[in-house]
């Protein structure tokens, strides 16, 4: 296994998970367990497992933008780094599906917040949190 | 409108007994997944060994240990179980059992080790404290067996069967395992070129203490087996004492051997 092998393995998965989302009105449970349970666990899994094996052997860190600039140079760790944008912008993609299903917002409005989510994490985020600002100051 | 609720397992009674220990069990279980990934995926070498055998074999052990107590736990009477002596003897070993698993992993994560790891005085002193750590997870089986020795409702020759086994595991591990950790490494002999049995890691070419601090620990599993074979049969008793007498024995020739220099097989 190399990094670049799991690498694609990641791209599809999380795909899946994205799909899952975006035809949520059709089977709501079955999207809420892939996207927001089951894919974010699986990379978590493999996320903790990049961790411990390749932690100790950087020179890397937290502490400045150089240490994260050399944590990312290991490409086992940058492939780290990666999985825990899939898994995290997949959970919150799946917890805007959530909300939006208890608070009434049509799917259809969701799904720009989805996308941009999936290709940009916290800016999916900023437009779902306007979304319901805007929503909620609409109904007065 | 829909909150996740987890699927509903079938829930065996040892969660209602042994909340602690099952949960715990459980726990250990979940986190050696991401150990796996590690293995596949870490080359990293220790003694001739992937650095993450041991984390794994610990967690597998420990599993293996917890739900076996906790499955123990129905024979220990209910007022037993609510005392706080036994919720608070559960919160240390479990406790114990978090801090050797703590330590155990970051040894591998860092390529170093965690038993016999005397090279710096911040390694040698975490390996004395994970001594008493150690002693205080044995004696998770002695208190379980003390639990049962005092139900007067069981079958006796299971009861027996299953105080005798508990105090065996107790008292022969702190022995065989208390010794090894008293030497300078689990091997005794030379020369180690690599010689291993499948599986359970044991040298073929050289004494080896973990062959007997394994049979020591496994007792609550062997002794009470003659119990739960001979509960209600006349000279049920007397097979129990003659089973443990021997699986005693046995645990104490393999101490010998190992001690002797001499491979298992």
């Amino acid at each position: 296994m190399t990094p670049d092998s799991l690498f694609a393995l990641s791209g599809p998965l999380a795909l899946l998970g994205w799909i899952a989302l975006l035809a949520a009105p059709l089977a709501p449970r079955i999207a809420d367990t892939v996207a927001g349970l089951v894919v974010p666990l699986v990379f978590a899994v493999a996320y903790a497992g990049l961790v411990l094996a390749f932690w100790a052997g950087t020179a890397g860190g937290f502490g400045s933008l150089a240490e994260v600039a050399a944590l990312f140079s290991d490409p086992w760790l940058l492939l780290a780094g990666w999985l825990h944008y899939l898994a995290f912008d997949l959970f919150v993609g799946a917890w805007e599906v959530r909300r939006a299903r208890a608070e009434g917002i049509p799917h259809w409005q969701v799904v720009p917040c989805l996308l941009l989510t999936f290709l940009f994490g916290p800016a999916g985020f900023l437009c779902f949190g306007a979304l319901r600002l805007t929503r909620s100051r609409m109904k007065g | 409108m829909t909150v996740y609720t987890p699927p509903t397992l079938a829930t065996p009674r040892l969660w209602r007994d042994d909340p602690a220990y099952a949960g715990l069990g459980l726990l250990i279980g979940i986190a050696a997944l991401p150990l796996l990934v590690a293995l596949a995926l870490d080359p990293r070498q220790f003694q001739d060994e992937a650095v993450w055998i041991k984390p794994l074999k610990f967690h597998a052990a420990l599993v293996i240990y917890l739900f076996t107590l906790a499955f123990f736990a129905r024979w220990v009477p209910e007022a037993t179980r609510a005392s706080r002596l036994w919720r608070w003897h559960h919160a240390a070993v479990v406790f114990a059992i978090i801090g050797e698993l703590l330590w155990i992993g970051a040894a591998a994560a860092l390529g170093t080790a965690s038993h016999f790891n005397t090279s710096d005085p911040v390694w040698g002193a975490l390996y004395s404290l994970m001594g008493l750590f150690a002693v205080i997870l044995t004696s998770a089986s002695l208190g379980t067996g003390i639990g049962i020795a005092g139900n007067r409702a069981m079958e006796p020759v299971l009861r027996l069967s299953l105080v005798l086994g508990l105090g065996l595991t107790f008292g022969l591990t702190l022995v065989t395992a208390g010794t090894m950790a008293n030497m300078t490494g689990h091997f005794v002999g030379t020369p180690v070129t690599g010689a291993r049995l499948p599986v359970f890691g044991w040298s073929r070419e050289v004494g080896d203490l973990r062959v007997a601090h394994f049979f020591a620990t496994h007792a609550l599993h062997g002794v009470p087996l003659v119990g739960w074979l001979m509960a209600g049969r006349s000279g049920g008793r007397a097979a129990v004492w003659a089973g443990a007498a021997l699986y005693a024995a046995l645990v104490l020739a393999l101490f010998w051997q190992g001690l002797s220099g001499l491979p298992v097989i």
